[in-house]
């Protein structure tokens, strides 16, 4: 497995969610595909010279309107994680377009197709902006509103749609001999385009952001990836070509009404494609409408449309849940796959024992001067939960250089004060300030470009990601050009082989995440951050849940990379390790800050032995490491 | 003045009927974190059930709620057993989907059955109205208003004063905790949603004698009913509450003031400023996501 390069084993994997992760089989399965779906293409575009049959070419032209609409709901749906029950809105919205130029402004339908285009991901990224404070089930719930809010502007709307009248479109200019090909091939290059769309965007950081974001949207914030800017550009790319597809569909069509056009089952037929087919994968929208536009023609003509069709597909939409949730594309890859495998033993299930030589990776750049000023400040924070004050004035700083701990009881408000300082939580009241900047109010993604980097109680790795792709996942910055850089360069694989040798899982590169114990997730965590090269490194209970051998690696590698010039803030309740390891310790009692010295300080404070550690408590020997 | 005091007090009065309707809907989000868009698809199937039994029987459609509810009841505990309970453990984006598709092959049973033309049940007082002073109010609407704040009450009951109530009310708030002071969880999902899809049918009796309606209204109807539950915060009964008589009146104010046309998309204009503005709504409150279970 590991032979492979690392860029095809990486991206390979991010072709499903459900999609085996090692890299070799996809890589091989790759060549009987290529030749299946270059047979598939050419015989769909080829179809109309050798055939006049006007019946297949409604139905494969129908097929590439809803196989549009489908590859561009993956992006959404697919990739990032949001589902969609309105996407048949912007085809409706694209055909409008074109209806509404064409009738008031007049020029060849075709003229108007852009614009189409335009106006879909114009109202996607409106879209896009609501949908940043709505998640899970009120996303759902917006899309569902969306639909049947632009169905009654249309309808209502009269000056401007014609309400229930509709719409006609002009008859085609061309000679008749041409049949529908105009169509046929126009929305076959939007096809194209679409699919080549949705490569692209697998490919580059841009999908690796959006698939944290599906896997787990907070922890993708905390490492780098600016959530709201990667889900509008999502949503703007995943209704451009539908709305253009729409015009092309109108005119087609050539009479647009509020019904047709904003019919709910439009987007149930865009939904069933890509579930039947298989969501973030490349093909399986394709396969998935041209299943179903077979399936809905069929309908229509054998038991005449109308109940028959909500029946079939209710009724599939409901067993695709229940008996096949991956869907075609990926369930036949994970056939192959164990076929494959057979008799075959995974990686997983090798312990880790004893501490295996090490070397430490290179610092990226030179280690800023020990200053031993604050590199963070926190100043009065306040947070309340209803009426729980978790977090009641707490001030305390961490010189730079240093491994700070903050101790406490349970519930004295630690890890709430690491989301404050990593912004995946607003305080009530009080300041942040990192590195002489304030950062309270900056969302935490700029706060992980500025050098801030924090690991969860619980770890919090993208499962669906192999453990090489959750190294990089994380992003230094943003700008424009980063989204079209691969998801994994060599540079990156490389530079994230050297962080998983140091934690000692370089082994374990293609492992999809979800299969790693939890103290190897943790050691990845580690890694993950330190990708971001962070100044300030934030461990939540580092030492928490994991074995002695483990808990004194830990303790190592902290040193070393301490060494290295890098600051740490550690919460953790085992006492040894902390007093073994950390100067200064800062005590959190109640939501304050009530003591901070160092570890014999501590251990001897009469307020922090009341609050916490108890009369009788007795170092018995720290940690050497 | 008077226009506005008839459209308070007809918006208040439907309110109290949407209340009833999404309660169950709500409940069934709060105890599984299940949107039921099928919720609409229950209660128009209810209502056309109230309209055979009216034809064939003349047995006033409110008084049909005893039988809608136990039949409901049961319909709901084995839909949920053969469809929602194999799919507890996937994300929850299947469930949505699932209860999608059961709203559409549910439209399509109702339409092979009656048919896809608008009914409506018209018992003899429909076309009477009380006049109390300049106030028009018809007398459908005072009844069917009366009944769901009954139906209601009694549903609240059930959930505060019985240990079925407060074992739902312990496995909305803490599955696993439920389930560690001896809760049969899964059990109790079962009965929520049996609940929530009966009180689908009592509202959809009431509804039945409000509004015509045909199988394809139910989507206007789970557009409604979720505008409410968004409103008022998902999974809190008293916010469903207080949506359902927001939206009531908003509706009516709409129709009065604005244009009957233009009524429908009072729920959906909900939705929109609620996510902008208070995406956890009026009664909901933020869950700490920090301690989540993993």
């Amino acid at each position: 497995m590991t032979g492979s390069s690392s860029t095809a084993a990486a991206t390979g994997t991010l072709q499903g969610g459900g999609a085996p992760p090692s890299a070799a089989p996809s890589k091989a399965l790759r060549s009987p595909w290529t030749a299946v779906i270059a047979l598939a293409v050419l015989a769909v575009g080829l179809f109309p010279v050798f055939s006049d049959d006007l019946y297949y070419q409604n139905m494969f032209i129908l097929s590439m309107v809803f196989a549009i609409g489908a590859v561009g709901l993956n992006v959404i749906t697919g990739y990032a994680g949001y589902i969609s029950l309105g996407q048949g809105a912007f085809i409706g919205l694209g055909a409008y377009a074109v209806g509404i130029c064409v009738g008031d402004i007049g020029g060849s339908p075709w003229v108007w197709v852009p614009v189409a285009g335009v106006l879909a991901g114009a109202v996607a990224a409106l879209l896009g902006v609501v949908a940043m404070r709505a998640r899970g089930h009120s996303f759902v719930i917006l899309t569902i509103a969306f639909l049947f809010l632009v169905q009654l502007l249309a309808t209502n709307w009269d000056s401007l749609t014609n309400g229930t009248g509709g719409i006609t479109l002009p008859i085609p200019t061309w000679s008749v001999d041409y049949q529908y090909w105009p169509f046929y091939y126009s929305l076959m290059g939007l096809l194209a385009v679409s699919l080549v769309a949705s490569w692209w965007i697998r490919r580059t950081k841009f999908g690796m952001g959006l698939i944290a974001i599906r896997e787990d949207e907070d922890k993708a914030a905390t490492v780098g990836v600016s959530t709201p800017t990667y889900k509008i550009l999502a949503f703007v790319s995943s209704a451009v070509f539908v709305g253009m597809a729409g015009g092309v569909y109108g005119y087609y069509i050539s009479f647009i009404d509020p019904l047709g056009m904003f019919n709910i089952l439009l987007s149930v037929q865009i939904i069933l494609s890509l579930l039947l087919g298989g969501r973030a994968t490349l093909w399986g929208p394709v396969l998935g409408a041209f299943i179903i536009e077979w399936l809905n023609e069929t309908t229509n003509n054998e038991f005449g449309g109308g109940n028959a069709r909500l029946l079939i597909f209710g009724g599939l939409l409901a067993l695709v849940v229940l008996f096949l949730p991956q869907g075609i594309i990926p369930t036949a890859q994970s056939w192959i796959e164990r076929w494959r495998s057979r008799g075959k033993a995974g990686l997983a299930g090798e312990r880790l024992t004893g501490i295996d030589l090490y070397k430490r990776p290179a610092p990226r750049a030179e280690a800023p001067p020990v200053t031993g000023k604050p590199l963070l400040e926190v100043k009065g924070l306040e947070k309340r939960f209803g009426g729980v004050q978790a977090v009641d004035g707490a001030s305390f700083s961490v010189p730079e250089g240093s491994i700070t701990a903050l101790i406490g009881p349970n519930g004295s408000g630690k890890t709430t004060v690491f989301n404050l300082i990593g912004g995946t939580m607003a305080p009530q009241a009080g300041e942040v300030w990192f590195d002489g900047r304030r950062i309270d109010g900056k969302p935490p993604w700029q706060r992980a470009h500025l050098g801030l980097g924090r690991t969860f109680q619980i770890t919090r790795l993208f499962r669906e990601m192999t453990v090489l792709e959750n190294v990089v996942a994380p992003l230094r910055g943003f700008h424009v050009r980063l989204l079209n850089t691969d998801a994994v360069s060599g540079r990156e694989a490389r530079r994230a082989e050297e962080l998983l040798e140091f934690v000692g899982m370089r082994k374990y590169r293609d492992v999809r995440a979800s299969e790693l114990s939890y103290g190897q997730q943790k050691l990845v965590e580690l890694a993950q951050i330190l990708m971001l090269d962070p100044r300030l490194i934030m461990l939540d209970e580092p030492a928490g849940g994991i074995n002695p051998t483990l808990i004194e690696r830990i303790g190592e590698m902290i040193r070393e990379l301490n060494a290295d010039g890098k600051t740490f803030l550690i919460v953790e309740h085992n006492m040894p390790f902390v007093l073994g390891l950390c100067n200064p310790v800062i005590v959190l009692a109640r939501g304050t800050a009530i003591a901070s010295g160092t570890p014999d300080e501590i251990q001897r404070d009469a307020q922090v032995l009341d609050a916490y550690l108890g009369e009788d408590f007795r170092l018995e020997e720290p940690v050497k490491a | 003045m008077t226009e506005f005091l008839q459209a308070l007090i007809l918006g208040l009065l439907i309110g109290g009927v949407y209340a009833l309707l999404a309660s169950g809907l709500t409940l069934i989000f709060g105890v599984m974190n299940v949107i039921n868009i099928a919720h609409g698809a229950f209660l128009i199937l209810a209502a056309f059930i109230t309209w055979s039994i009216w034809r064939e029987t003349g047995l006033d459609p409110l008084a049909a709620i005893i039988v809608l509810t136990p039949l409901m009841f049961a319909f709901g505990w084995l839909l949920y057993n053969l469809t929602v309970r194999p799919i507890r453990r996937a994300p929850p984006a299947a469930s949505v989907l699932l209860t999608f598709g059961l709203a559409l092959f549910l439209e399509g049973i109702m339409g092979v059955i009656w048919g896809n033309t608008s009914h409506s049940v018209r018992p003899s007082y429909s076309t009477e109205s009380f006049e109390i002073g300049e106030l028009f109010l018809p007398k459908a609407q005072v009844y069917g208003g009366l009944v769901a704040i009954v139906v209601l009450a009694s549903l609240y009951l059930v959930l505060t004063r019985t240990w079925l109530g407060r074992a739902i009310r312990a496995s909305a708030v803490n599955p696993q905790g439920a389930e560690l002071v001896g809760v049969n969880v899964a059990a109790v999902a079962a009965l929520t949603f049996a609940i929530g899809v009966a009180s689908a049918g009592a509202g959809g009796a009431i509804a039945s004698v409000l509004y015509p309606f045909l199988p394809g209204s139910h989507y206007q109807w789970i557009a409604r009913l979720l505008g409410i539950i968004v409103l008022g915060g998902m999974g809190s009964l008293p916010g469903a509450v207080i949506g359902a008589l927001c939206l009531g009146v908003a509706e009516l104010m709409t129709v009065t003031y604005i244009g009957p046309e233009w009524a429908t998309g009072v729920p959906y204009v909900f939705v929109f400023i609620v996510l902008l503005l208070r995406p956890q709504g009026i009664l909901g409150t933020r869950l700490r996501e920090d301690v989540a279970t993993a």
